[in-house]
C-alpha cells in the first residue's frame, strides 16, 4: 500500500491527481466550513447581488437569485462524491459478483448472465439511465438507482474476462485437485487477481459517475433545485451566455477538474498494478 | 469470402437476442414507473372514462407476459404507438428528429478517429517521451469533461468570443430546403444548393467537435495501448532486423494489427455518442433526438421514450455489426478461417 | 582481416536504481564465410550480442554500450542510426525463434518477400519481386512457391515458415547472417531438417553466420567455431571438434554433460552456479583476431 502510493507519487502527472482527488474530496467533507456563504446550498435568495461577476467578495461570481457559486460549487461537489461513492458500493460488488459466478462456475449459467450483460451494455449508459430517470421521479435517490443499473454490467464484464482466464491456470486446477470449494477458489484464489484491475475501474469510475450524474441534472433528470449540482448550474447559466458566462463556466470546470483528478489518479494505478486498458 | 457470411450470419443471430433482450429490458423500465402510467400520461385532469380507455388501448388491465407480447407484436408490425406528447406515431416523429442526430454522430465519429488515431499513433512511436506524456494529457483532459461542458466552452471561445461558427441550429434560416433523406447535408446537395451545403457545414462543425472530444481521447489512449502491446511482437523485431523506415514500421506492422482491437472500443464509443448527443444537442438548440427525448421524458410519455431508446439500441446493434464486419475484413485471420467466428 | 570483430564489448541497461550490466567485454570474430555459435543459457547475453550486431539495441535510449563492433571494417557503434538501418536487411539480415509469430500476420508471405527485396532493389516491381521469391521458396525446397506466395503466415506449418524466413533471411545475399536459436519453437525433426538446409545454403553462398544457441547438439552439427558465453563472459573458444572433444572450462563441462542426446530437447539443466564457472577463458587451438 505504502509502497504503490510511493511510486504513484514519483510520476508528477498522478501526484497532481492525488493532490486534486484530496483537495476536492477535502473541500466536499467541509464545505460548510470552508464556504465562504454556508446557507446559500439551499433557497437563499439575495436580489441585491443577483448575476454578478466574479469579484473578491464572490471569487466565481454570484448567480440569478444572488447565491454565491463557490460556496454552491463546494456544496455540489458533495453530492457529486456521495453519489459516486453510493453507485460503486453498490454496483462493483454485484457486478463482481456475478461477473465471478459466469466466469468461474460457467455452463448455462454463464451463457444467461452474459447475456443479460450484453443486453445492458448494448444501450448506450446515458440513454438507459436517461430513459429510467424518464419514468422515475427526478431526485438523488432515483439519480443513484438509475445509474447503478447501468453501472454494475461493466464490472460483471470485468471480472468476468479475468475469471474465465484464470479458470485456467495452473493454481486454480491445484487447487480443485486438492478439493478446494468453488466458493474458496472464487473468492480466495480468483478475486484477489481482479482487485487491480477493480481498483483501477473504480478510480476512473468515480470520474465517469460524476459525469454521468452531472449530465443527468443537466437534463432536469437529477438533483433538483435549489440543491446545488454541478450540471443544473450549467444548465441554467448556458441560457445566459456569453454575458453571465460565470455561470457556467466555473461549475463546469468544476467537473472538469474532478474529473481529471480521478482520471490522472487512476491512470497512474493502471500503471503501478499493471492493468491491461 | 465464406468466413465473413459465417460471421455475419453469427453476429445477427446475437444481435437478434440482445434485442429480444433489449425490448425485455425497456418494458420492465417502463412498467417500473411508479402508479398508473395510463394517469400519468393523461395528466391530473383527465375523467375516469378517459383513463379507462387508455389504459385498455396500452393493454394495462392484461397480465404483464400479455402486455409484453403486444408491445412486442407492435413493434413488429413497426408499430411504436402514439406519442401523447406531439399526438403523431413515434415512429414519425424519430423518423423526423434522427437523422438531425445521426448526421451529428457521424461527422464527430470521423473527427473521433481522424484525430484520435494519429495521436495514438504518435504517442505509441514516442513511447516515454514528451509527445507521448503530452498526448496522455490531451486524452485525459478530453475524456474528463462530459459533452455540455465541451458543447458551452466551444461556443463560447468559438461563436461568441471569436464568432467563426453559428451559435445554434442546424441550417441558416434564409433557405428553405425540401426533406429528401432529412439529412441536411444530403438533401442540400441533392438540389444542388452549395451555399445550403456550406451553411449546414458550418453549422454542424462547432456540435460535432464538442461530441467527439471525450471520443478522441478514448481512441488516442486504447491505440497508443494497443500499439505499444503490438511492438513487442516478434514480427516487429523482425521487420527491424530487415531495416525497414520506422514509419514504415510504425504504419503497416505496429498500426495495422492493433487498429483491431482499438475498432471494438470505437464502436463502443460510437454508441456513447447517441447518448453524448442528448448533452450536445441541447446546448447548441440542435434539433434530433435528444430535443425530442428530453421533451418525452419530462412528460412521461411512454410511448415515446420507449420507442426512442429502442431505436437507439437498434441504431447500436447495426453500429456493432458493421465494426464487426470491419475488423473480420481487415483481419485476415477471420477473413480466411473456415469456422466463421473469431 | 575478419568480417565480424567484436573487441571488449560492454553492455550495461540505465536502472531507476542504477546500472545493470549484462554484457562485461566480449571478444568475438568471424571470418568470411566461417560459422560460428555463441552457446550460453537464456540470460548469458548471446541474444542481446546478436542485437547490438545488428545494431537494434543502439536504438534503446536505456542501454550503454561501449567496446567494439566492427562489421565489414566499418564500426557499428560509431555509426549514425540511419546507415546501420542500411545494413539491417542487406548486408546482414537475421532468423528468429519463432518463424510464424516473427512474420506479419497481416500481410501475404508474397507482400513480404516483396518488402524484402525491395530492401536491396528498391524499384523492384511486384510481377519481379514475385519471380525471385518463387524461385528462393524453391531453393528451400518449398513445392508449390505460388500458393504459398499467396498465403498469411497462419495458413501454414511452422516448418514451412521456418523455410519462408530462410529465404527471406538469404534473399539479399548477406555478408552475415544472424540466427537467433532459429526454430526452437518447432518440432525436434523439422528442425534438425530446417537446420541443414540452411547450413547447405549458408556454405554455398558463403555467408557468415553467428548462430546463437543453448543446445550444444545442434551447435556441433552447425558450426565450424564455438564460443561459450557465461553471465556476459566468453569462458572458451575454439573450433568445433576441439572444443567438443577437450573441453576445459567448467562451465562448458557442466552444460556439455548437461546434453544425454545429440538432438537435445529443451534447456540443459546445468548447476545454477559453481566458483569454477568463473575461472578465465580458455582458447582453443590459434587465437583467432
Amino acid at each position: 500500500m505504502i509502497r504503490t502510493l510511493r511510486i504513484l507519487a514519483a510520476n508528477p502527472l498522478s501526484l497532481l491527481g492525488l493532490v486534486l482527488v484530496c483537495l476536492i474530496t477535502l473541500a466536499a467533507i467541509f464545505a460548510p466550513w470552508i464556504a465562504p456563504f454556508p446557507t446559500h446550498n439551499g433557497a437563499v435568495v439575495d436580489f441585491l447581488n443577483n448575476n454578478r461577476a466574479p469579484s473578491t467578495r464572490n471569487w466565481m461570481g454570484t448567480d440569478l437569485v444572488g447565491r454565491d457559486i463557490f460556496s454552491r460549487i463546494l456544496f455540489a461537489y458533495q453530492i457529486s462524491l456521495t453519489l459516486g461513492v453510493v453507485v460503486l458500493a453498490i454496483a462493483v460488488p454485484i457486478g463482481t459478483m456475478i461477473g465471478l459466478l459466469a466466469g468461474y462456475i460457467g455452463g448455462w449459467l454463464e451463457m444467461i448472465l452474459m447475456r443479460i450483460v450484453d443486453v445492458f451494455l448494448s444501450i448506450p449508459p446515458l440513454v438507459l439511465a436517461i430513459a429510467m430517470m424518464g419514468v422515475l421521479e427526478p431526485t438523488l435517490t432515483n439519480a443513484m438507482l438509475a445509474v447503478t443499473a447501468m453501472w454494475w454490467p461493466w464490472y460483471a464484464r470485468l471480472v468476468y474476462s479475468i475469471a474465465r482466464g484464470e479458470r485456467e491456470e495452473g493454481y486454480v486446477l491445484a487447487a480443485e485437485v486438492i478439493g478446494a470449494g468453488a466458493g474458496h477458489i472464487a473468492f480466495r484464489e480468483i478475486l484477489p487477481n481482479c482487485l487491480p484491475a477493480i481498483i483501477t475501474k473504480m478510480t476512473l469510475d468515480m470520474g465517469f459517475v460524476i459525469i454521468i450524474a452531472s449530465s443527468l441534472s443537466f437534463l432536469g433528470l437529477g438533483v433538483q433545485p435549489p440543491t446545488a449540482d454541478l450540471g443544473s448550474m450549467v444548465a441554467e447559466g448556458a441560457r445566459y451566455l456569453p454575458d453571465s458566462w460565470w455561470l457556467t463556466v466555473f461549475p463546469g470546470l468544476a467537473i472538469l477538474i474532478a474529473v481529471f483528478g480521478f482520471n490522472l489518479l487512476g491512470d497512474g494505478l493502471r500503471d503501478v498494478l499493471g492493468v491491461d486498458e | 469470402m465464406s468466413g465473413i457470411f459465417r460471421l455475419l450470419l453469427n453476429r445477427l443471430g446475437i444481435s437478434l437476442i440482445v434485442l429480444v433482450g433489449v425490448s425485455m429490458l425497456i418494458f420492465a423500465i417502463a412498467r417500473i414507473i411508479p402508479g398508473d402510467p395510463a394517469r400519468i400520461a393523461l395528466g391530473p385532469n383527465a375523467n375516469a372514462e378517459q383513463i379507462a380507455n387508455l389504459r385498455a388501448e396500452m393493454h394495462l388491465d392484461a397480465p404483464l407476459t400479455l402486455q409484453y407480447g403486444h408491445f412486442v407484436a407492435d413493434v413488429l408490425r413497426g408499430d411504436l404507438g402514439t406519442s401523447l406528447y406531439t399526438n403523431r406515431p413515434v415512429t414519425q416523429d424519430i423518423a423526423q428528429f434522427l437523422p438531425a442526430t445521426l448526421e451529428l454522430v457521424f461527422l464527430a465519429g470521423l473527427i473521433m478517429v481522424a484525430v484520435g488515431l494519429p495521436l495514438g499513433i504518435l504517442a505509441a512511436r514516442h513511447r516515454g517521451r514528451w509527445p507521448d506524456n503530452l498526448v496522455r494529457v490531451i486524452a485525459l483532459l478530453t475524456v474528463s469533461a462530459p459533452g455540455f461542458v465541451w458543447a458551452v466552452i466551444l461556443m463560447l471561445l468559438f461563436a461568441f468570443y471569436l464568432p467563426l461558427f453559428p451559435i445554434a441550429g442546424r441550417i441558416s434560416d434564409v433557405y428553405e430546403i425540401e426533406r429528401t433523406t432529412g439529412f441536411l447535408i444530403i438533401d442540400t446537395l441533392l438540389v444542388g444548393n452549395w451555399a445550403a451545403f456550406g451553411s449546414a457545414v458550418h453549422h454542424l462543425i462547432l456540435p460535432a467537435i464538442a461530441l467527439s472530444l471525450s471520443g478522441i481521447g478514448q481512441a488516442a489512449r486504447l491505440t497508443r495501448a494497443n500499439m505499444v502491446e503490438t511492438y513487442d511482437k516478434p514480427y516487429i523485431e523482425m521487420a527491424q532486423a530487415f531495416g525497414f523506415f520506422p514509419s514504415r514500421i510504425a504504419r503497416s506492422y505496429a498500426f495495422k494489427p492493433s487498429l483491431i482491437p482499438s475498432l471494438t472500443i470505437i464502436g463502443l464509443d460510437f454508441a456513447a455518442m447517441l447518448g453524448n448527443a442528448f448533452l450536445v444537442e441541447a446546448v447548441f438548440a440542435w434539433p434530433g433526438l435528444s430535443r425530442y427525448g428530453v421533451a418525452v421524458i419530462l412528460r412521461k410519455d411512454l410511448n415515446a421514450i420507449m420507442g426512442t431508446v429502442l431505436i437507439i439500441a437498434i441504431t447500436f446493434l447495426i453500429v456493432n455489426i458493421i465494426v464487426d464486419l470491419l475488423i473480420a475484413f481487415l483481419n485476415p485471420r477471420i477473413r480466411y478461417s473456415t469456422r466463421g467466428s473469431s | 582481416m575478419s568480417l565480424l570483430h567484436i573487441k571488449d564489448l560492454h553492455l550495461g541497461f540505465k536502472t531507476l536504481t542504477g546500472q545493470a550490466d549484462v554484457l562485461h567485454g566480449i571478444d568475438l570474430d568471424i571470418a568470411e564465410g566461417e560459422k560460428v555459435a555463441l552457446v550460453g543459457e537464456s540470460g548469458s547475453g548471446k541474444s542481446v550480442t546478436a542485437r547490438i550486431v545488428l545494431g537494434l539495441l543502439q536504438e534503446t535510449r536505456t542501454a550503454r554500450i561501449t567496446g567494439k563492433v566492427q562489421f565489414d571494417g566499418q564500426d557499428i557503434n560509431a555509426m549514425s542510426a540511419r546507415n546501420r538501418a542500411a545494413l539491417r536487411g542487406t548486408e546482414m539480415s537475421m532468423i528468429f525463434q519463432d518463424p510464424t509469430s516473427s512474420l506479419n500476420p497481416m500481410f501475404t508471405i508474397g507482400n513480404q518477400f516483396t518488402e524484402v527485396l525491395r530492401r536491396r532493389d528498391p524499384k523492384l516491381s511486384k510481377s519481379a519481386s514475385h519471380t525471385r521469391a518463387t524461385a528462393l521458396l524453391d531453393e528451400v525446397a518449398i513445392p508449390d512457391p505460388d500458393r504459398v506466395l499467396g498465403a498469411y503466415p497462419f495458413q501454414m506449418s511452422g516448418g514451412m515458415n521456418q523455410r519462408v524466413m530462410i529465404a527471406m533471411a538469404l534473399a539479399n545475399k548477406p555478408k552475415l547472417l544472424l540466427a537467433d536459436e532459429p526454430g526452437t519453437a518447432l518440432d525436434v525433426s523439422v528442425q534438425a531438417q530446417t537446420l541443414t538446409m540452411m547450413r547447405d545454403m549458408v556454405t554455398q553462398n558463403g555467408t557468415s553466420v553467428l548462430f546463437i544457441s543453448h543446445n550444444l547438439g545442434v551447435v556441433r552439427e552447425f558450426a565450424d567455431r564455438v564460443y561459450v558465453i557465461y553471465r556476459g563472459k566468453i569462458v572458451e573458444d575454439g573450433p568445433t571438434d576441439a572444443l567438443f572433444s577437450n573441453p576445459q572450462h567448467a562451465y562448458t563441462r557442466a552444460l556439455m554433460s548437461a546434453v544425454p542426446r545429440i538432438t537435445g530437447v529443451g534447456l540443459p539443466e546445468v548447476p545454477e552456479f559453481s566458483d569454477d564457472f568463473l575461472a578465465p577463458r580458455v582458447r582453443h587451438g590459434e587465437a583467432s583476431s
